[in-house]
C-alpha cells in the first residue's frame, strides 16, 4: 500500500520540519504550508489523508482554512488534527465543532501524536510498527 | 461655558431639617445647586434609578426604611452615586457603620456649618470619582497584566515545542546512534524542558486565577482515586531520588467530596511535586487521609515530607504570590513560585482550606480541607414531612455516550459540560433533584436525578429529558448520544419508628448504593 499522505499546516518552519522528520520515520508522506491560504491550496493539490493544522497562522487562522476545506466537498471530508500553543478549553471546544478530529497543546508529545493520527486515520495502533518514542508527558 | 447645576437629592421625612439644609445653600450662587426633596425611600429609589442625581443626603430613619437598609438600598438603586449620610447625635456609631455599606460621609444634624455644606458635597462628589477613576485604572492594569501572561506563556509554547521535537528526534535514534554521553546530556536537555513547559503552563494557569477564571465543576469526586493518579504520575520523580512515595494505607471506605476532580488532581500534584523537590535523597512523602477532626463535614489530606521544612514564620506567606523560599539553594528549587498560590485559589474556591506546618530541619505537613459530598444534606429539602408518606419517588438515570464509543477523558468534562443545565431544564418540580455527578472513569458519563413528582410516572419525565437533549445542537455536533431510563422507588417510606435524620441517613444510602450498581454495571460491562 502506498504511504499515507499528511499535510503539515504550521508557520514555524522548525516545526515543520521536526513534524517531517519524525512522520518520514513512521511510513507518512509529507506536505507542507506556512499560511492559510497555502493550507487551503495545498490540500487541493495533494489530496492528503489528513491534515494537521496550527490555529496561529498568517492570512487567515486554522479556524479559516478549517472553514474553507469545509466548503469544498472532496477536501471537506479530510481529518484535521489541530494542534496549537494557544490555550486549552476555548479553542479546544472550537476547534472539535469547526470538526476537528482531536486538539492537542505545544508541546506535543510525539507519541501521542502518532497514535492520534493512527486513530484519526482508521489505523489499528499496531500495524505499522512504531519508532521510540519520548513517552515523558509534561 | 456655563456649568450645569448640581443635582442633588435630599431623602428626609423632618420638614424642618429639610428647610435648615436648603437654607444652607442660600448662599451659593443661583444655578450651582438643584435640591429635589423626597420624603419616603421608595420615591428616592425610583428617582435614583432614573439616573441623574449627582449626590444623595440620606436620613437613616424614614417612614418606610430605617438605618443600614436604607444605605443598602440607595446603593442597589444607584451604585455610582455618592451619599451622605444625615444624623443625629445619638446615632454616630450607625453612620460610621454606614461608610463600611459605601457612604462616603456622614453629617451630624445640627452640627452642620452651613457655609461647610455646599463644600462638602462637592468634595464627595470628587473624592467618589477618583476613586472610580482609580478602581478603572487598577482594572484595567490587572486585564492588560493577564493578556500579557496569557500572551508571554502562548508565545514562549511555540520555540519550546521545536526544542522538544528534535531533543526527541535525537533521543530516538532518528538521525543516527547516538553515545551514551551524548544520550546523557541530552536527556538533561529534554527533563528542563519539561520544566520550562510546566513553568509556562503555571504563568498561564496563575493568569486565569487572578482573573477568578479557573472553573470548578463541583462534583462527587473520590479522593482515593485523585491520590492513586497523583501518586502514578510523580512515581518517576520520587524514585529518582530514592524517595519512597507512601499513599499510606487509604481507606477504602472514606467518603467522596464535593469537589472538581480534576482541580483535586491538580492540587495533590502541586504538593506531592513540591514536597519531592525538597526532599533529599532517600527521603520520604507521605499522603494520608481522614474525617477532619475538627469538623467532620470535612475531609482532611496531609501531604508530609521529610525535607528541609519550613521557617515557621513563613507558612502563612508561602501562598503568597511569586514566593520563593530565599533558602531554597538547591539546583532542584526552581520554579515561579505560583503552585502553592493556585492551590490556596482552587482549595478556598471548592469550600475547603489549606495550611501548612513545618520546622526547619524536620519536613513540613501540607494540610487542605474539603467538605464531604453529602448525599443526606441534599436530599432534606425535598424529604419535608409532607412529602414523606404520599409521593412516588423515581430515580431516572441519564447516560451520555460518544458515538465512537468511548468519551475520552481529557476532554469528557468539557464535552459533558451544559448538560447539567439541559437536565435542570427538564425537571418537573423544585423538589426534584439533579444528584450531584459522580467522578466515574467509565465509557459513558452518567447523570442521576432524583425526581419526586405527584402522579407523573418515570416514563413521562424520561420522554421529557429525551426530548430536552435531543434538540440540543450542542450534543449533536460534539457526536454525543444519549439514553434515559428510570427505577421506581417504593421502598421509600419512612418507618414510625425511626427520625427524620435516620430515614434521611437510609434513602442516601439506598440511593448511593443503586448509583453504584449503574456506574459498575458500565465499568464492568466495557473491560
Amino acid at each position: 500500500m502506498d504511504s499515507r499522505k499528511i499535510l503539515i499546516v504550521d508557520d514555524n518552519a522548525d516545526i515543520r520540519l521536526g513534524m517531517h522528520l519524525r512522520l518520514k520515520a513512521n511510513q507518512y508522506e509529507t506536505f507542507f504550508a506556512a499560511d492559510a491560504l497555502s493550507g487551503v491550496a495545498e490540500a487541493q493539490k495533494h489530496r492528503p489523508d489528513l491534515i494537521i493544522l496550527d490555529l496561529g497562522l498568517p492570512a487567515g487562522d486554522g479556524f479559516t482554512v478549517m472553514e474553507r476545506l469545509k466548503q469544498i466537498p472532496l477536501l471537506a471530508v479530510i481529518p484535521i488534527i489541530v494542534v496549537s500553543a494557544r490555550n486549552g478549553l476555548g479553542n479546544q471546544k472550537r476547534a472539535h465543532e469547526a470538526g476537528a478530529k482531536a486538539f492537542l497543546q505545544k508541546p506535543v508529545n510525539d507519541a501521542e501524536l502518532l497514535a492520534v493520527i493512527r486513530q484519526a486515520l482508521g489505523e489499528p495502533a499496531g500495524t505499522k510498527k512504531p519508532t521510540p518514542c519520548d513517552q515523558g508527558s509534561v | 461655558m456655563k456649568k450645569k447645576p448640581l443635582q442633588v437629592l435630599v431623602v428626609e421625612d423632618n420638614a424642618g431639617d429639610v428647610r435648615l439644609l436648603r437654607e444652607m445653600f442660600s448662599g451659593e450662587k443661583v444655578g450651582s445647586f438643584e435640591i429635589t426633596h423626597l420624603l419616603r425611600m421608595s420615591e428616592a429609589e425610583v428617582h435614583l434609578a432614573k439616573g441623574g442625581v449627582d449626590i444623595t443626603l440620606l436620613d437613616m430613619g424614614l417612614p418606610d426604611g430605617h438605618g443600614l437598609d436604607t444605605v443598602r438600598r440607595a446603593r442597589a438603586a444607584a451604585p455610582n452615586i455618592p451619599l451622605i449620610i444625615l444624623t443625629g447625635l445619638d446615632d454616630e456609631a450607625l453612620a460610621a457603620e454606614a461608610m463600611t455599606q459605601g457612604a462616603q460621609d456622614y453629617l451630624i444634624k445640627g452640627q452642620i456649618e452651613s457655609r461647610a455644606l455646599p463644600r462638602a458635597l462637592r468634595h464627595a462628589i470628587d473624592r467618589h470619582r477618583m476613586q472610580a477613576e482609580t478602581d478603572l485604572i487598577r482594572t484595567h492594569q490587572m486585564e492588560f497584566k493577564d493578556e500579557f501572561l496569557s500572551h508571554v506563556s502562548h508565545e514562549l509554547r511555540s520555540p519550546l515545542t521545536a526544542v522538544r521535537q528534535f531533543v526527541s528526534i535525537l533521543l530516538d535514534g532518528l538521525a543516527g546512534d547516538l553515545n551514551p554521553e551524548q544520550r546523557q546530556y541530552l536527556e538533561i536537555v529534554l527533563r528542563n524542558v519539561k520544566q520550562l513547559h510546566s513553568m509556562i503552563n503555571d504563568l498561564f494557569e496563575v493568569s486565569g486565577v487572578q482573573a477568578g477564571k479557573l472553573k470548578i465543576e463541583l462534583q462527587c469526586t473520590s479522593v482515593t482515586d485523585a491520590i492513586a493518579y497523583t501518586v502514578n504520575t510523580l512515581q518517576g520523580a520520587a524514585a529518582s531520588k530514592e524517595i519512597i512515595m507512601l499513599p499510606s494505607e487509604i481507606d477504602r471506605k472514606l467518603p467522596s467530596i464535593y469537589a472538581d476532580p480534576a482541580r483535586v488532581r491538580q492540587i495533590l500534584v502541586i504538593l506531592v511535586d513540591n514536597a519531592i523537590k525538597f526532599t533529599p535523597k532517600n527521603g520520604t512523602v507521605k499522603i494520608q487521609t481522614r474525617i477532619f477532626e475538627e469538623d467532620p463535614a470535612f475531609l482532611l489530606l496531609e501531604v508530609s515530607d521529610s525535607g528541609c521544612g519550613i521557617d515557621p514564620d513563613m507558612t502563612e506567606r508561602i501562598f503568597e504570590r511569586l514566593f520563593q523560599a530565599s533558602h531554597a539553594a538547591s539546583a532542584d528549587h526552581n520554579g515561579l513560585g505560583l503552585g502553592l498560590y493556585i492551590c490556596k485559589d482552587l482549595v478556598t474556591r471548592q469550600g475547603g482550606k489549606i495550611w501548612a506546618r513545618s520546622a526547619p530541619g524536620q519536613g513540613s505537613v501540607f494540610s487542605l480541607t474539603f467538605p464531604i459530598c453529602s448525599l443526606p444534606k441534599l436530599l432534606a429539602p425535598a424529604f419535608s414531612e409532607e412529602v414523606l408518606t404520599e409521593r412516588p419517588i423515581t430515580l431516572v438515570l441519564t447516560e451520555i455516550g460518544s458515538q465512537t464509543g468511548w468519551l475520552s477523558n481529557e476532554v469528557r468534562a468539557e464535552q459533558c459540560r451544559g448538560i447539567r443545565e439541559l437536565l435542570h431544564e427538564s425537571l418537573y418540580s423544585d423538589l426534584d433533584i439533579l444528584l450531584p455527578k459522580m467522578d466515574s472513569a467509565g465509557p459513558a458519563e452518567l447523570f442521576f436525578i432524583l425526581a419526586i413528582t405527584d402522579g407523573i410516572g418515570g416514563e413521562a419525565i424520561c420522554k421529557r429529558i429525551r426530548r430536552q437533549l435531543d434538540s440540543s445542537d450542542r450534543l449533536r455536533q460534539a457526536g454525543l448520544t444519549h439514553s434515559t431510563s428510570y427505577r421506581s422507588l417504593e421502598t421509600i417510606k419512612r418507618n414510625s419508628t425511626e427520625s427524620k435524620e435516620e430515614f434521611l441517613e437510609r434513602v442516601a444510602t439506598d440511593i448511593q448504593e443503586l448509583m453504584n450498581v449503574e456506574i459498575s454495571a458500565r465499568q464492568v460491562s466495557n473491560g
